[in-house]
């Protein structure tokens, strides 16, 4: 997302331009692994053994250990190390600040995940709007749906992300006194 | 530390009902644990400055551990045949370090759909000890029924 503290930002263009634009389908960095799912398990104390345990993921009627549902999106990116070449048709979408806070969202889950999947990903803008907040009177919304396919390219899950984005107190103020 | 492991039946819930919870504290070790667990490095989440600066109070937990938190209620609940079918949340405030935070719910609905599935739908959250609820959800979870 861009920096466009000015005062020519314009909504509707906007929305003209960006929505219904889609970024590439890109492939996890890795297929699903279990110390990932370890680690996710460990920041919430979930001691689930169809999340943790190789013989009872193996006797479950998954065959497997299976990932979490919310971890579709995870394993579906490149993990933020080595960074990759950012090819995200949708990074540039005009905004007003750099800020930003995911606000709302909605996964439909589909099949399970399991070790070994290979998943992959592509998002498209649903919906771009402004809405005040505290912060920012002028801050701008994002609404993203993202479809998460694994390896034989069943959808395992679909999901809409709403993303606040808002300008820091210093970039309001100084809009403000122009 | 709850674990999951009765099998839970859609006959066995009703509207009202409400759904084991659990606590957790967030101490800084535990903001640690975020990072690592949902390999979430934005700095807002982690970097108390960083967070001010963007006009915030304080860091404060990210989507990642919030999802988390959420999913592993149901999942607790649940049991091993049940499955989440649709699940959202809302991220309207904040929770941040010390905050002690309870993740809670209570069954909305239940319906055996067309297709034979028992379905409940839940209302979940998570609250904290500091300002309340700070994160409402919804899901819709299917469990086996006892007569199929």
């Amino acid at each position: 997302m861009s920096d466009q503290v000015n005062e020519s930002y314009d909504i509707e263009a906007i929305k003209a331009e960006w929505i219904g634009k889609k970024t590439e389908k890109t492939t996890g960095r890795y297929p699903v692994e279990y110390d990932p799912i370890r680690r996710h398990c460990h920041m919430v104390e979930d001691t689930n053994p169809l999340f943790l345990d190789p013989d009872a993921g193996k006797n479950s009627q998954y065959g497997s250990v299976i990932a979490p549902p919310v971890m579709a999106g995870y394993f579906a990116g490149s993990g933020p190390w080595p960074k990759k070449a950012k090819t995200d048709a949708l990074a540039n979408v005009p905004t007003r600040g750099e800020r930003k806070i995911n606000m709302n969202i909605d996964w439909e889950y589909l099949i399970p995940v399991k070790i070994g999947d290979q998943l992959s990903s592509q998002r498209e803008l649903i919906d771009v709007f402004e809405k005040p907040i505290k912060l920012d009177p002028k801050a701008v919304w994002l609404v993203t749906e993202t479809r998460i396919t694994n390896q034989n390219d069943d959808v395992v899950a679909i999901g809409r992300n709403t993303l606040l984005t808002h300008r820091t107190p210093e970039q309001v103020s100084a809009d403000l006194q122009k | 530390m709850t674990t999951v492991q009765t099998q839970l039946h859609w006959e066995d819930v009703k509207e009202g009902d409400k759904i084991p919870g659990y606590t957790l504290d967030l101490s800084w070790t535990k903001m640690v644990e975020q990072v690592s667990g949902s390999q979430d490095f934005y700095e807002v989440h982690h970097d108390p400055d960083f967070a001010r600066e963007a006009g915030h109070e304080e860091i404060f937990y990210n989507t990642g551990f919030t999802q988390a938190a959420l999913c592993r209620l149901l999942t607790d609940w649940m049991g091993k045949e049940g499955w989440i079918q649709n699940f959202s949340f809302q991220m309207r405030r904040m929770n941040i370090p010390e905050d002690h935070v309870q993740v809670k719910g209570v069954v909305t609905g239940t319906q055996v759909r067309e297709d034979g599935k028992g379905a409940v739908t839940v209302d979940l959250w998570l609250e904290n000890d500091r300002i309340g609820i700070t994160t409402p959800a919804e899901a819709t979870v299917l469990l086996p029924l006892r007569e199929s």
